[in-house]
């Protein structure tokens, strides 16, 4: 064995392990459960041609070091809207031809407004799907619903509550101090909410990570209030027969948002688009609506694939209710400041 | 030309093994070495010279207070591995008279080790659980009238599950340590006069210290680097270090603050093997 | 003299069917050397763990010094024992190997190192002091465990093999050492060997075991000329067997039909006429005869092989019977092949009554 075969043998043994599939017609997606469903998926492969290929993250911070690790390898990504501007600067991500996309014209027009999933007058984000982080608790716990983040912060509820292990966190407890500026928070503001967050790791059972890990979480007893992504984790439960409830506070909620993204310089630029169509249309909303209970962001076709019953559920047509939520934003060079304060709770 | 063809295989054969050490251990920490004095600025990190990454580590509260937490962790995992590992070799070796049993015991010990990590933290998850085993078993015996959160979701339930991941590294080396102590050299203290007691204090104990130092690095080393069971059964005070390099490299995206904790974490783990490496090698002038 | 170890009817059982030691009794007297001798497998090794504690009896009692101690654990016994591969501390230096036995008598510091430097300056390796073990030869640490031993002033020292693991020359030089070292210090030596020309240098008396019994016992010139049995006879020492059969008694003569003649003894045993014996000659005391030399038992062969060891040969004869005989003769001065004793000739040997020894039955050896 010479040396040069050994090594052309490793760099086999690296092509067989190491990357998703490559071949024409493939398109590789960096995204949530769910949003590359079989149940509408599949269809798109068989109408389209294209094979789709899906990696899955657990949360908008793994978008970065998946993409930093060398390009070349996914072709669409959707990160939530704090986490598009990032990809934007970061250069990962090429402007999209809106002109290609059937139904643009139908996504919100207040999503279409974000000024995260654009810059220099050119779209970088095709708005998806949408939400709220709501607030959720276990029936059997409360005579009297809660209806406040203050009820996060309850004594009497010492080892039974649980926050979403997230920069988030620092939002819900700028909230609770009565800022509700909570995208533009001051050092000031940002060290109370940090503070807060102290007094309240007491009354933590556990900072939850992942959806699955909330939801282990309440069936096992553990926990009997959290924030949750509305209408997934609730629905799961459902299906376990644990009785939950989810609420949005006095104080209000956070929404997000998740856009697809074209990664700069795919080769497979026409199963992409193909993909985007298929994505906007009534197919992938109300793929996305039934798989994880997530509302839509082109109101239209979510209007001709949904029950009137799930259309009004998923306040698809209930502007105020849009309005109510405090829409994520991208923090920019103040993201350090968020993520600082929040690890060092976590330190404490 | 001959002298290339003659020298080849040897070449390989040594060439090969330096070529993977230098390919994925001295380049990866040359790179680590390299992140740890770049600066952070949005939307990544810039290439630079300078130590802000090593002063934040010292001066901010946050890291020092994990830094300490996981040598806490780090040394009650060792120190109740050591506690239960030791009785437990010293029973197999001198005291278990069936070799089967022996052979039977050591491997339910050792066995462990060939299932998935996650699945067995998982296991003390379902034990320690308010609804879990532990605390159906307690209230079945009454000792306790409702299921207790003590057990899960804290620092106790981490350094048990770490205790229960790692303790076949602690058993392992005390085991071949104390086999490898002569039984006359007990029955001479024995026969010096020294009763059971002195003479495993005198005897025994120092003759098995290289397999304790080396059972200690193992189960410390690999508590310090941990971030799964912090994620599974720790609570809100649970965050390790290898936890905070981990949101360092991730949400936090600050790869040069990342790399130099990753840093300083392997000179804190490099200052143990040492140690730990010179008390060994003591015991070796005294081995057999 | 006192006793100062007896052994009453002592019995080691490991199963009904294992048998280490079966009902032995022994006294040893105040500082005699005893020496347990046997192949490996005979129990004298089981029989000296049990007087040092290491094991305990199945049955029987251990007294020392009028007290019961069978069930006495090691460290509560005034007996030291010097071990097969010397068992020295290795993380311990010499000196505080020696010291180690006197930290159960809460001595004062001066008395401790006035007694290991005593008993260091009697094996002649004080200058060890402050050295390893594992920095010493073999016999150096054979002294070390010695000196380890004695410090403790026992009342008796057990040694367990202690001469196997040196070479050939420093084995006869420590086996002289041993018997000084012994006569200096007036301890009684209890020690056990499979290594029967050790058991005659060194000790007082012998004690000859066989598959967990005590086979014969005596003073080591005793053993030698009056075996009691043919397996005595050929551990200590070496004997040729030839089976035999009384043809007359008389007094304390008897004649016996052996090797193709009639041959004279005086047998230790009382015999019987017919009876079937087995007649044992030692090769050391079988003569060559020359021409017309005649002696008391005369035997007729030829020679079968001739063995060449140094100091002399040994010369294997076939008897008129078929039966075997070996001879051992010094080497003539002048060393030529023309008077040597060639294979195939004929040869008469020569063996003096008294040195014929007469064993009942038909024994393979």
């Amino acid at each position: 064995m010479t040396i040069k075969k050994t090594m052309l043998g490793t760099l086999g043994l690296l092509a067989l392990t190491a990357s998703p599939v490559l071949a024409e017609g493939t398109i590789n997606v960096l995204t949530w459960e769910g949003y590359a469903d079989p149940s509408f998926i599949s269809k798109f492969e068989e109408t389209s041609g294209c094979q789709v290929n899906a990696t899955y993250v657990g949360s908008n911070d793994d978008f970065a070091p998946k993409l930093m690790a060398g390009g070349g390898v996914y072709d669409l990504i959707t990160p939530s809207i704090d986490t598009t501007k990032l990809m934007i600067d970061l250069d990962f991500v090429e402007p999209l031809d809106t002109a290609k996309i059937e139904g643009w014209n139908d996504i919100y027009p207040k999503f279409l407004a974000l000024d995260g999933i654009q810059k220099d007058g050119e779209y970088y984000g095709m708005p998806y799907s949408w939400g709220a982080i709501a607030f959720m608790y276990r029936d059997d716990a409360f005579d009297t619903p809660p209806t406040s983040i203050a009820d996060l912060w309850r004594e009497d509820l010492k080892g039974k509550i649980s926050l979403w292990d997230d920069k988030s966190a620092i939002y819900v407890a700028a909230r609770k101090n009565g800022d509700m500026n909570i995208y533009s928070l001051s050092d000031e503001q940002i060290a109370a909410a940090q503070k807060t967050l102290v007094e309240q790791k007491p009354l933590i059972r556990k900072y939850w990570a992942t959806a699955g890990e909330l939801v282990d979480l309440y069936k096992a007893g553990e926990v009997v209030i959290s924030n949750t992504w509305a209408g997934y984790q609730s629905s799961l439960l459902a299906d376990e027969g644990v009785k939950v409830t989810e609420f949005i506070p006095k104080e209000g909620a956070e929404g997000w948002l998740d856009s697809w993204m074209v990664v700069k310089g795919t080769p497979n630029k026409e199963c992409a688009y193909k993909f985007l169509n298929m994505q906007l249309s009534e197919l992938g909303q109300c793929g996305v609506a039934n798989v994880n209970g997530y509302s839509a962001a082109n109101a239209s076709a979510a209007k001709s694939c949904m029950t009137p019953e799930q259309f009004a559920a998923l306040h698809q047509d209930d502007p105020a209710y849009l309005d109510s939520l405090l829409i994520w934003t991208p923090l920019g060079d103040r993201f350090e400041a968020y993520t600082n304060a929040w690890n060092a709770v976590k330190a404490q | 030309m001959s002298f290339l063809r003659r020298n080849l295989p040897g070449m390989l054969v040594m060439g090969i093994p330096l070529m993977w050490i230098a390919l994925f251990m001295l380049l990866p920490y040359g790179i680590i070495v390299t992140y740890s004095f770049w600066l952070k600025k949005y939307p990544t990190f810039i290439p630079a010279f300078q130590f802000g990454n090593y002063i934040t580590i010292f001066t901010d509260p946050q890291y020092v207070r994990v830094f300490l937490r996981t040598l806490k962790i780090s040394v009650l995992v060792s120190a109740a591995s050591f506690l239960l590992a030791y009785p437990f070799a010293y029973y197999l070796v001198f005291r278990c008279r069936s070799a089967a049993l022996r052979t039977w015991l050591y491997m339910a010990v050792i066995a462990p080790l060939w299932v998935s990590y996650l699945l067995r933290a998982y296991i003390w998850k379902t034990i320690l659980g308010t609804e879990g085993v532990l605390n159906s078993f307690l209230m079945s015996l009454g000792i306790i009238n409702e299921p207790s959160s003590l057990f899960l979701y804290n620092q106790f339930a981490m350094v048990v599950t770490l205790t229960y991941i790692f303790i076949p590294f602690m058993v392992m080396p005390i085991y071949t340590a104390l086999e490898k102590i002569p039984t006359n050299l007990t029955e001479a203290s024995a026969d010096l006069g020294m009763g059971p007691w002195r003479s495993f204090w005198t005897v025994t104990l120092p003759l098995s210290l290289p397999g304790v130092a080396a059972g200690f690095t193992l189960t410390f080393c690999l508590s310090f680097g941990d971030f799964i069971a912090p994620f599974l059964v720790g609570g809100p005070d649970g965050n390790l270090i290898a936890n905070v390099i981990a949101t360092q490299f991730g949400a936090a995206l600050n790869w040069p603050l990342g790399s130099a904790l990753a840093i300083v974490m392997l000179v804190v783990v490099l200052t143990i093997v040492s140690l730990s490496d010179r008390m060994e090698r003591k015991g070796m002038t005294g081995g057999v | 003299m006192a006793a100062i170890i007896e052994l009453e009817n002592i019995s080691k059982h490991y199963s009904p069917t294992i048998i280490g030691v079966d009902n032995v009794s022994l006294t040893v007297e105040d500082g005699e050397f005893v020496t347990l001798l046997g192949p490996s497998g005979c129990g004298k090794s089981t029989l000296l763990r049990m007087i040092g504690g290491f094991e305990e009896p199945t049955g029987g009692a251990i007294r020392l010094a009028d007290k019961d101690v069978t069930f006495d654990p090691p460290y509560k016994r005034e007996v030291n024992m010097v071990f097969q591969d010397y068992a020295l501390f290795p993380h311990m230096t010499i000196g505080e190997n020696v010291a180690y036995g006197l930290k159960t008598f809460k001595l004062d510091k001066d008395t401790v190192r006035t007694r290991v430097k005593d008993a260091l300056m009697l094996v002649g390796l004080y200058d060890k002091l402050n050295q390893r073990p594992q920095q010493l030869s073999g016999g150096q640490r054979q002294r070390i465990a010695l000196a380890r031993a004695i410090v403790r002033r026992p009342k008796v020292l057990l040694l367990d093999e202690p001469l196997s693991a040196l070479d050939a020359k420093l084995r006869e030089q420590m086996q002289i050492e041993l018997k000084h070292l012994h006569e200096k210090v007036g301890i009684t030596f209890i020690m056990v060997t499979h290594d029967q020309t050790e058991a005659l240098v060194m000790s007082d008396r012998v004690v000859v075991m066989e598959k967990g019994r005590i086979a014969q016992e005596g003073r080591p010139q005793d053993l030698y000329d009056h075996p009691a049995s043919p397996y005595v006879a050929n551990f200590i020492g070496t004997t040729s067997f030839l089976p035999g059969k009384v043809s007359a008694l008389s007094g304390g003569v008897a004649t016996i039909a052996a090797g193709g003649t009639q041959i004279t003894a005086h047998p230790d045993v009382t015999l019987s006429e017919g009876a079937t014996v087995t007649v044992g000659v030692r090769p050391e005391k079988v003569k060559l005869l020359a021409e017309g030399e005649t002696a008391d038992n005369v035997f007729e062969g030829t020679i079968a092989e001739v063995i060449y060891y140094g100091l002399g040969l040994r010369i294997s004869v076939t008897l008129a019977d078929g039966s075997k005989i070996d001879a051992d003769t010094l080497l003539p001065d002048k060393l030529s092949h023309s008077t040597l004793p060639q294979s195939g000739a004929p040869v008469r040997l020569g063996v003096a009554a008294h040195n014929v020894f007469v064993f009942e039955g038909t024994v393979t050896p």
